[in-house]
C-alpha cells in the first residue's frame, strides 16, 4: 500500500530523474559526487529555491507571478545603494529587514490588485514588473556596485565552512546563506501544511467559490500571498548581492520562466490547488542540475538552449501526463459507478 | 454595474502606470532639445553643429564614462553634443531613443548599437534625413557614413591573446568567453585570438567546448567558469569577450582555490575587476579608454559636417589620444587606442 501511494506521488518520480541524472553526470565526468561539487550545487540551489518557494505559495493559490525576479532586482539594488550612500557600517540584518518589508509592500500590491481588480494575474504582475523595472531604471537610476558597503561586504565572505577534493584539490565553500533557503523552506511548508492559512490557500486555488462558500477570506489570502512571495523576493535580492559579491541589475534576467517551470517540475498544477514545498525543491534541483552540468555532460554552447528546453518539456510532460491519467481514472470511475447504477435498474 | 465600472478604471490606470514606466526612458531625450535650443552659439563664431550620441546602457560606469568624453568634447569645442541611451542594455529601447533623435534638429548621430542589424532602417531613416551617422563597436556595418574602432578588432583579439600567453607561461588549455554566439564584435576577437594562439603559441591547447556563453551577466560567467574547472582541472586560462567573464571567471577561480594557477583574461573595466586584479585572478584586462572613442566619434562628425571629408584617409590625425593615426578601409576606421590595465595603473581609469 505504501509503495502504491508513493508511486502515485509526483516527487517519487521527480527524484528518480535527479537520480539518474547525477548518476549520469558523475559516469560522464567523474565530478559529480566529488565534495565541492555538492558543496556548489548546494550553494546554486540557495537563491532559486528561495524564489520557487515563495512563488509556489501564489501557484498553490490558482494565480501567478512573473514580478518576483524584479521586485527582487529593485529590493537589491535600491538597499544597496542605500548603504553605499549612508556609508552604513551596522549589522547587516537591517539590510534584510529593509528587503523584507520593500519585497512585501510590492508584492501586495500584486494582491491587492489581483483580489480585487480580477483579472488574470499574469497581466496584473507583467504589468507591475515593468514598474519595478522602469522604477530601478528611472528613479533610483540604477548602476553596477562593484565594490560593496561593507555590511554586505563582510557577509559576502562568511563561509560556514570549506571543503577541498582530494582528486582535483578544487575548494568550495558552503555559503552562510543557505540558512536563508533552510529558513524560507521550512517556513513554506509549515504554513502549507500545518496551519490553516496553507489549507486556504490549496482551498482558493482548487476552486475559489467553493473556498468563499466553506468561509475562507479569499481576497485575504489573495494579498497574503503575493505579499509573501514579494518578501521572499525582497530577501533573495539581497542574498544574491552577498553571493555574487557585486551588483549588476541583470542578474534575475529571464528568472520568471525558469523558476515557474521549476515549480511545475516540482509537481504543482499551474492551475492551483495542489503541490507540496518538497516537490518544488526537488524541481529547483532539477533544474540547476540540467542547467549547472550541460558542460559536464559534454553538451556543446550551441545545443544548451536546446537541451534545456527538451528537459523541461520532458519533465512538465511527466508530470501532466500524470495529471491526465488521474482524471481519466476519476471520470472512468464515475462512468463505471453510473454503469454499476443501469445495471442495477435493470 | 458599478463593479465593472470600477475595474475598467483600474485597468486605465495600470495601462497608464505601464506607459508612465516605460516612458520614463523617453523624457531625457524630451530634455535634451530645450538645451540644444539654448545653446546656439560657438565659442570660436563658426557654425554650430549638434551633435547627439547613443550609448548601449546609461547605467553601465563604461557608458557614463563614455558620456564625460562626450561632455569634455562639447566643452572644448562650443559644439552641442549630447548622451542619450537606453536604461538597460536593450536593444529595442534604444531604437526609440533613436527614433526620438531623428525626429529632433540634429546634425550628426553617433551610435554605439547594441544589435547592428536591428538598427539598421532607423539609421537609414536618419541618413535620409541627411544626418551624418557615425557607429563605433560595429564593423563592416553598412548603414553609416563611418564607422570607428577604437583599433582594429583582428589586433584587439592577439593582444589578448597574448596577454593571457604570458600568464598562462604560454602552455595549458584555456577557453573563450563570449558574451552571446551572435555578438559579432566578440566573436572577432576570438577568431583571432584563436588564430593568434595556434600560429604563435603551439603549446597552449584550445578544450572542446571552445566557446562559452555568458550573456553579459557576471553570475553565469562565475558559474560557467566553475564548472569549466570541474570538467577540466587542468585548466590554466580563460579569455573573455565580455567586460563581465573576466570578473566572473577569476571570482570562481579564487573561490576554487586556484588562484595563481588559473588566469583570466580578457575585455575587462577597472571598477568591476578591481578586486580581481588585486587578487592575481584577473592578471591585467585591456579595454579602450570610451571617453576617448566618444571625443573621436564626435570630431569625426565635425569634420564630415565642415566637408573634409576628402581628409579622411589612412594616417589621419584625430588630435586624440589612440586616433593620431588611423586607419582608413572603406567606411571603417580604426584608431589603435588598445589600453592594458593592470594592478598597478587601475586606479588611473575611473570606469
Amino acid at each position: 500500500m505504501k509503495v502504491k501511494r508513493l508511486l502515485k506521488r509526483n516527487e517519487f518520480y521527480v527524484a528518480l530523474i535527479i537520480v539518474v541524472l547525477s548518476l549520469l553526470i558523475h559516469a560522464k565526468s567523474g565530478q559529480f559526487f566529488t565534495a565541492n561539487n555538492l558543496v556548489d550545487l548546494a550553494r546554486s540551489l540557495i537563491v532559486p529555491g528561495m524564489m520557487a518557494s515563495g512563488l509556489f505559495m501564489v501557484i498553490a493559490s490558482g494565480n501567478i507571478d512573473v514580478s518576483f525576479p524584479y521586485t527582487a532586482m529593485l529590493c537589491m539594488f535600491s538597499i544597496t545603494k542605500l548603504f553605499q550612500i549612508m556609508d552604513y557600517q551596522g549589522p547587516v540584518i537591517l539590510g534584510f529587514i529593509l528587503a523584507a518589508v520593500i519585497g512585501a509592500l510590492l508584492g501586495a500590491v500584486n494582491g491587492v490588485l489581483a483580489a480585487w481588480l480580477k483579472l488574470p494575474t499574469l497581466i496584473i504582475t507583467l504589468g507591475t514588473c515593468t514598474i519595478y523595472l522602469g522604477f530601478t531604471q528611472g528613479v533610483l537610476k540604477s548602476s553596477v556596485i562593484s565594490v560593496l558597503p561593507a555590511p554586505l561586504a563582510d557577509m559576502a565572505n562568511t563561509n560556514l565552512f570549506s571543503v577541498r577534493s582530494a582528486a582535483t584539490n578544487l575548494g568550495s565553500s558552503m555559503h552562510i546563506s543557505i540558512f536563508l533557503l533552510i529558513a524560507t523552506l521550512l517556513i513554506v511548508g509549515f504554513i502549507m501544511r500545518y496551519t490553516m492559512l496553507g489549507r486556504g490557500i490549496y482551498a482558493v486555488g482548487g476552486d475559489p467559490v467553493a473556498a468563499e462558500r466553506v468561509g475562507f477570506n479569499v481576497k485575504a489570502i489573495t494579498v497574503f500571498v503575493f505579499a509573501f512571495c514579494g518578501l521572499v523576493g525582497g530577501v533573495t535580492g539581497l542574498t544574491q548581492v552577498t553571493l555574487s559579491g557585486m551588483c549588476q541589475i541583470n542578474f534575475f534576467d529571464g528568472y520568471e520562466m525558469t523558476i515557474i517551470a521549476a515549480v511545475v517540475l516540482g509537481g504543482a498544477n499551474i492551475a492551483g490547488g495542489s503541490g507540496s514545498v518538497f516537490g518544488t525543491f526537488l524541481g529547483v534541483l532539477l533544474m540547476k542540475l540540467i542547467s549547472n552540468n550541460l558542460i559536464l555532460l559534454g553538451i556543446p554552447t550551441e545545443w544548451s538552449k536546446l537541451m534545456t528546453g527538451v528537459l523541461i518539456i520532458l519533465g512538465v510532460c511527466v508530470s501532466a501526463y500524470k495529471m491526465v491519467s488521474a482524471e481519466r481514472k476519476v471520470t472512468s470511475n464515475i462512468l463505471k459507478a453510473a454503469d454499476g447504477e443501469e445495471a442495477a435498474h435493470e | 454595474m458599478k463593479k465593472k465600472l470600477m475595474s475598467m478604471v483600474l485597468c486605465v490606470l495600470l495601462i497608464a502606470a505601464m506607459t508612465v514606466g516605460c516612458g520614463g526612458q523617453e523624457t531625457p531625450a524630451s530634455t535634451g532639445t530645450t538645451s540644444e535650443t539654448e545653446s546656439t552659439d560657438t565659442a570660436d563664431g563658426g557654425e554650430s553643429y549638434t551633435i547627439a550620441t547613443v550609448v548601449k546602457d546609461m547605467s553601465d560606469p563604461w557608458c557614463l564614462r563614455h558620456q564625460e568624453g562626450v561632455e569634455a568634447y562639447a566643452e572644448e569645442t562650443g559644439y552641442n553634443c549630447y548622451v542619450k541611451g537606453p536604461s538597460k542594455t536593450d536593444s529595442a529601447e534604444q531604437i526609440q531613443v533613436l527614433e526620438n533623435l531623428i525626429e529632433q534638429d540634429i546634425d550628426a548621430l553617433c551610435v554605439v548599437p547594441i544589435d547592428p542589424e536591428a538598427c539598421k532602417p532607423v539609421l537609414a531613416k536618419a541618413r535620409e534625413k541627411g544626418i551624418v551617422v557615425i557607429t563605433h563597436e560595429a564593423e563592416g556595418f553598412e548603414e553609416c557614413d563611418y564607422d570607428l574602432e577604437a583599433f582594429n578588432n583582428q589586433e584587439y583579439g592577439e593582444a589578448m591573446m597574448d596577454e593571457l600567453a604570458e600568464a598562462m607561461g604560454e602552455e595549458g588549455k584555456y577557453v573563450t568567453m563570449v558574451a552571446f554566439l551572435s555578438s559579432t564584435s566578440h566573436n572577432q576577437w576570438m577568431d583571432a585570438a584563436v588564430a593568434h594562439q595556434k600560429e604563435a603559441y603551439p603549446n597552449m591547447e584550445l578544450i572542446p567546448e571552445e566557446r562559452i556563453e555568458c550573456e553579459d551577466n557576471m553570475d553565469m560567467a562565475y558559474n560557467k567558469a566553475k564548472e569549466i574547472i570541474k570538467k577540466y582541472p587542468d585548466i590554466k586560462g580563460f579569455l573573455g569577450a565580455s567586460s563581465y567573464d573576466p570578473p566572473g571567471a577569476a571570482k570562481a577561480i579564487d573561490e576554487l582555490g586556484m588562484t595563481g594557477q588559473i588566469h583570466a583574461v580578457g575585455t575587462g573595466v577597472p571598477s568591476v575587476s578591481q578586486p580581481y586584479l588585486e587578487s592575481g585572478s584577473n592578471p591585467c584586462v585591456l579595454c579602450w579608454d570610451p571617453a576617448l572613442s566618444g571625443k573621436a566619434m564626435c570630431q569625426l562628425a565635425v569634420m564630415i559636417l565642415e566637408g573634409n571629408e576628402d581628409q579622411i584617409q589612412t594616417g589621419l590625425d584625430l588630435g586624440i589620444e589612440g586616433y593620431n593615426s588611423v586607419t582608413v578601409d572603406g567606411t571603417n576606421i580604426s584608431g589603435n587606442a588598445i589600453l592594458v590595465i593592470d594592478k598597478e595603473n587601475m586606479a588611473d581609469y575611473a570606469f
